[in-house]
């Protein structure tokens, strides 16, 4: 085998010479060159194994459809599975061949063709169904290590970004019939997006010679034109090196750019990016495919689709084999015959399916005028070889005649790419006389111009064009003359398979390259009854593989009419699934990875916290300093103990600014916000606040918070962290859906405030410190009571409350003042031991005194009289919501799980949350039949204050097990901890510290 | 105001704006408390703006409007504002000068580069001069107002940084 170079391919004009290696090996490509061609340059065509026999494999292809050239770029973090006839060649590229070993040569694996006979169609299915206990231990060990082609990519960062486009039409294909609908819309109020697989426009202009001229210009000529008129309008934007991938509802269409085309992807810039796309209108340009024919061994390396050899020769610039034999069904094969004569290349032979009486006159007088061996009425039978072609056997008037060469040249004929058509919903439809699917039906405002829509003819292709697009105002009437090198009517014989001649365990005719699909398998498949086109798919994985079938596809759909004796109408085609093309996940991620994988929201605090060592936590989006390191080597449980110390001793502060905080206002607030609380407002003294409850419709408990009343229509209630914007969107809904008649208005100021939580029996002095005109005492400043102050510039709104059971106060303030406040709280605190805390130590604080945290203590199967909180019901109110699940028999039955205090009988005992209450006082070594269980621990901590573990639970019937002896489950031993059931409240029963 | 980023086709500026957000049924008589305070009347139909010399007011919803000081004020002065439509009982009005960051995006390639953080049409004729919109830009809701050549985005001030390294990574990239 001996390729040459094609110096007329524009390709090769002023183009760099790159080397790069292949399976060791160095070799010498030209810029712009794939993996395949610069292999095929350098006359290596063995460049893989198959995926399920391990045969031998070569290039198929010379684009997106290859199902044989996949291999391992090294170079790039191992990326496994690359397309060698996309992916291009650049200066210091590694590439390897996959799914061989030790050497693509010599392969090991290659034994399983011998065994092939085991592994036919539906083997996966029949044999890992037994025996009992093989699956786990035998065959998904064995598959695992086995399983696909390439090696996994080592871990990386991608730099893969999207973008966003929204325009009025999208061209996809930037071919010739992409670049004559383009043209229809330069210089108009369209805006309109070329999308282009290839590096350059032109398409079929490029890749063959089936076109001399375009109006009166060499094609090359009009390409460069055509491309420079596009390009200065304005309204239209070109995007090459660009692949549609998916074609979905509402005309949205992914489409995936390379931006590292031909070099390595640099550290600094993305790699690839996903372009998102929006359009009014969807003009699918996107070509044909090829197709394959089934004969024996057309898998060998050396076996090629005559479109992609025509491809490699012009696109770029590589004649893969100087004589090759072509072997076709239909009339585009002529093409490439008159581009191999005209460099001086003869076919050793020219074998047609179709009588002579069928074949072109002109293909007829080329072939004689040239000396060509032709054979009409004949097929090629097999072919044989080792590690590439060496004989072809063709069938000709009964006779087999043995022909030495080193490729083949297969056209079955060429299908219109329907592939985007179908995603985009649209129906297709069999053509009797193309032997193909063809679109039909456009279920979105799809329009699909050119050979994708069955048109091969180019003399029709402008007329088609302008009638399809007639629809659309004011576009260009524009006139293209085509004058083409080869017959306009496209003619095919059917012909889908070709019986063998021989058998052996090594001859196979495939139908699936890439999966190792054989003719044979799509006959099993059907005896043995999965004659539906989706089941047949499935039971034989044909085209299943990252090339969804592309070149075959059709094939098998003719394979199993025939075998079935039904039309291929009838037969049906499977669904044409995205993506288009395989696409990274890094690409679908694109900057939504790392430390943009999700929002992070920061207080006006955030620095300050920084600055003294916060260990923050997340608390939904927020970032909440859970503790504060106040020297090297310091653990958070130490930290946390100080902290909780420190405050009960003298004072603590929280920036608590994450709390939901909602402003309710409207002249029915005040029935509003009895309907949404459990809480009665109506006595309530304006200018007071009070802890409250919110609950589903089931009497669950959704939300707490505090409410302050400024008067009757005004309200403002603050949540937790994480429920703030639900209950602002169930207030929303409620206020629009269930009680329409209300007015009432509500909005977050969640971020209008900063919220600081100063508590310890010396807040209050260090209140007096920082806002000297407030009387803080409790007659004028008592309990769950607020008013505003002016402070500078602003206002600030304080309220006097606790969640640590200490005197405290809440400040809300502005965030532009917030972290002058904060400092100036800290540096008046500073002499009176006021010490910063996090979420950690506010937890073990309100569990000290029995407060709960919604989400912690509760799991959303608590009501309020659950945890003994049936105070906070305003049990005189007409209406609240969940107030009738609360009567429920299931909700008023006095075994139901209630918060309790748990106590450790032996104080050094420590009690861990999540565990088990249990009244058996040791676990066996082995559990066999299930352990009744009380209840389990819902908060535990380590009190500094009290010197033991205190802890919260909810437990069965609790409130009548009040100092019962329990036991609480240790994950670590079989052993369990004796306990006494407690009042929850641990710390100040009496609330002196609260009300001092 | 201050500039953040600037590069060819792409200015951003932060700015220090006031707005307060008002909540009510945008009857004749809502109406005339807004014109009487800010001589402004409402816009004609949602998501879009009318404006004067010292007030800009948006349309979010059919119940919802934002008000933006176009000149710099003390804050007392907008809490003034705030307490003085509070004053009726019909209207909720709040004060959200601070506890949102207002973002000025112009340059002619300002749509390139916020197309790579949000999916929305800036298209002229999609979104003209004086409307706005309420969608996501870095997966954050945002508001955006259209004003001549120029974009306010304004979101949440908590996500004050992570739209600043979001829009600065999406100019690098």
């Amino acid at each position: 085998m001996s390729s040459i170079n094609n110096t007329k391919s524009f390709h090769l004009i002023s183009s760099q010479k790159v080397s790069f290696t292949f399976d060791g090996k160095k070799l010498t490509g030209f810029k712009g060159d794939t993996i395949a061609s610069a292999l095929l340059r350098n006359n290596i065509n063995l460049v893989g194994r198959s995926f399920k026999y391990h045969r031998p494999r070569g290039i198929y292809s010379c684009g997106i459809e290859e199902p044989n050239a996949l291999v391992q770029i090294i170079s790039e973090h191992n990326e496994p599975n690359a397309r060698a006839t996309v992916k291009r060649i650049y200066d210091g590229m590694i590439v390897e061949s996959q799914n061989r070993w030790p050497s693509l040569k010599m392969d090991i694996g290659a034994v399983n063709n011998l065994l092939s006979p085991i592994f036919s169609a539906g083997f996966y299915y029949k044999t890992f169904m037994g025996p009992k206990g093989f699956w786990k231990k035998v065959y998904e060990p064995i598959i695992r290590k086995t399983a696909g082609l390439g090696k996994p990519p080592k871990e990386f960062r991608s730099k893969s970004t999207h973008h966003h486009h929204n325009v009025d039409v999208v061209i996809v294909g930037g071919g010739i019939s992409g670049l004559i609908a383009a043209l229809k819309f330069v210089k108009t109020n369209y805006d309109v997006l070329i999308i282009e697989q290839d590096s350059f426009l032109g398409g079929i202009l490029n890749t063959s010679k089936k076109i001399k001229e375009i109006n009166g210009l060499d094609t090359i000529e009009w390409i460069k034109k055509t491309e420079e008129l596009i390009s200065k309008s304005k309204n239209i934007k070109i995007l090459k090196d660009t692949t549609v991938s998916s074609y979905n509802y509402s005309n949205h269409l992914i489409a995936l750019e390379d931006k590292a085309v031909g070099s390595l992807p640099p550290n600094y810039k993305p790699e690839l990016v996903l372009h998102k796309i929006r359009t009014q209108h969807t003009i699918l340009a996107n070509g044909y495919i090829e197709r394959i024919l089934s004969f024996r061994n057309n898998d060998l390396p050396g076996v090629m689709l005559a479109g992609s050899f025509e491809k490699f020769v012009h696109r770029y610039g590589v004649v893969p084999e100087t004589n090759p034999i072509i072997f076709t069904n239909n009339s585009s094969t002529f093409s490439l015959l008159k581009s191999l004569i005209e460099l001086n290349c003869k076919p050793s032979a020219y074998v047609d399916n179709r009588e002579e009486n069928s074949i072109e006159k002109s293909t007829l007088d080329y072939l004689k005028n040239n000396n060509i061996p032709f054979y009409t009425g004949a097929e090629v039978e097999g072919c044989d070889g080792r590690n590439i072609i060496r004989e072809a056997f063709i069938r000709h008037k009964g006779n087999i005649i043995k022909l030495k060469t080193n490729m083949l040249c297969v056209s079955g004929g060429i299908n219109p790419d329907v592939n985007l058509f179908t995603q985009s919903k649209g129906l297709i439809k069999w053509d009797d006389n193309l032997f193909t699917f063809k679109p039909d039906k456009a279920f979105q405002n799809t329009i699909v111009i050119g050979s994708a829509s069955g048109n091969f003819n180019f003399q029709k292709l402008n007329d088609e064009i302008k009638n399809k697009l007639n629809f659309l105002k004011e576009v260009n009437d524009t006139k293209i003359e085509i004058i083409s090198n080869v017959e306009n009517d496209y003619k095919i014989s059917e012909i889908w398979d070709i019986k063998p001649e021989k058998e052996s365990l090594w001859s196979k005719s495939f139908i699936d390259i890439q999966n190792d699909v054989t003719v044979k398998d799509l006959r099993q498949a059907i005896t043995e009854g999965f004659d539906r086109i989706e089941h047949l798919k499935r039971f034989t994985t044909n085209s299943m593989g990252t090339d969804q079938g592309k070149i075959s596809s059709i094939n098998s759909l003719g394979i199993v009419s025939k075998i079935l004796n039904k039309s291929v109408s009838e037969v049906g085609t499977t669904i044409y699934r995205p993506p288009y093309a395989p696409l990274s996940f890094s690409a679908i991620a694109g900057r939504n990875t790392y430390e943009f994988y999700d929002p992070k929201r920061k207080t006006p605090i955030h620095s300050w916290h920084i600055d003294n060592n916060a260990v923050f936590e997340d608390v939904g989006q927020w970032k909440r300093p859970w503790y504060f390191k106040n020297k090297k080597g310091e653990t958070m449980h130490q930290a946390v103990q100080r902290e909780s110390k420190q405050l009960r001793e003298s004072a603590g502060i929280l920036d608590g600014s994450t709390l939901g905080k909602i402003e309710v206002k409207g002249k029915d607030a005040l029935e509003f916000m009895n309907l949404m609380y459990t809480n009665a407002f109506t006595k309530m003294k304006p200018m007071t606040s009070r802890y409250v409850l919110m609950l589903g419709e089931d009497g669950m408990i959704k939300d707490d918070g505090i409410v302050s009343k400024i008067n009757d229509q005004h309200f403002i209630a603050t949540t937790t962290t994480g429920g703030a914007p639900k209950v602002l969107a169930d207030m929303e809904e409620y206020a629009q859906t269930e009680w329409p008649h209300l007015e009432v208005y509500m909005n977050s100021i969640t971020e209008q405030f900063s919220t600081f939580n100063i508590s310890g029996p010396k807040s209050r002095a260090i209140m007096r410190k920082v806002f000297s005109n407030i009387d803080f005492s409790n007659e004028k400043f008592p309990f769950m009571t607020f008013n505003n102050f002016k402070y500078l510039d602003t206002e600030v709104r304080i309220m006097r409350a606790s969640f640590t059971g200490e005197l405290g106060y809440e400040i809300y303030i502005s965030p532009k003042y917030a972290l002058e406040l904060w400092k100036k709280i800290f540096h008046s605190g500073k002499n009176l031991g006021l010490v910063p805390y996090g979420t950690e130590t506010m937890h073990l604080l309100r569990a000290e005194k029995g407060y709960i945290v919604v989400g912690q203590d509760t799991d959303g199967t608590v009501t309020p009289i659950d945890l003994n909180l049936n105070w906070m019901i305003g049990k005189n109110k007409k209406d609240f919501i969940g107030k009738r699940s609360l009567s429920r028999s299931d909700t008023a039955r006095e075994d139901r799980k209630q918060l309790v205090g748990i106590l450790p009988l032996d104080k050094n005992k420590k009690i861990l949350e999540g565990q088990h209450i249990l009244e058996i006082n040791k676990l066996p070594k082995k559990i066999e039949t299930p352990i009744e269980y009380l209840g389990h621990v819902t908060s535990s901590y380590h009190s500094p204050n009290l010197k033991h573990f205190v802890a919260m639970a909810l437990v069965k019937g609790g409130n009548k097990l009040m100092g019962k002896k329990v036991y609480v489950s240790d994950p670590s031993k079989s052993e369990t901890i004796p306990v006494e059931i407690v009042n929850p409240v641990f710390l100040d029963p009496e609330n002196k510290r609260l009300l001092s | 105001m201050k500039e953040l980023y600037s590069l060819r086709g792409l200015d951003v500026f932060q700015k220090d704006l006031h707005q307060i957000v008002l909540r009510g049924k945008g009857d004749e008589k809502f109406k005339e408390i807004i014109n009487k305070e800010t001589s402004l009347s409402l816009p004609p139909e949602n998501l879009k703006i009318t404006q004067n010399d010292k007030f800009l007011l948006a349309k979010h919803s059919f119940d919802q409007w934002n008000l933006f000081y176009l000149d710099r004020k003390e804050h007392k002065e907008v809490l003034k504002m705030v307490s003085t439509f509070n004053s009726h009982e019909e209207i909720l009005a709040s004060d959200y000068s601070y506890g949102q960051v207002y973002f000025e995006i112009s340059g002619k390639d300002k749509n390139y580069y916020l197309n790579k953080l949000t999916h929305f049409d800036f298209r002229i004729k999609k979104f003209p001069n004086l409307s706005m919109a309420q969608t996501l830009v870095a997966k954050i809701d945002c508001s955006i107002y259209h004003l001549n050549d120029k974009f306010i985005i304004t979101c949440n001030c908590s996500l004050e940084e992570y739209f600043k390294e979001r829009l600065l990574d999406a100019i690098n990239l």
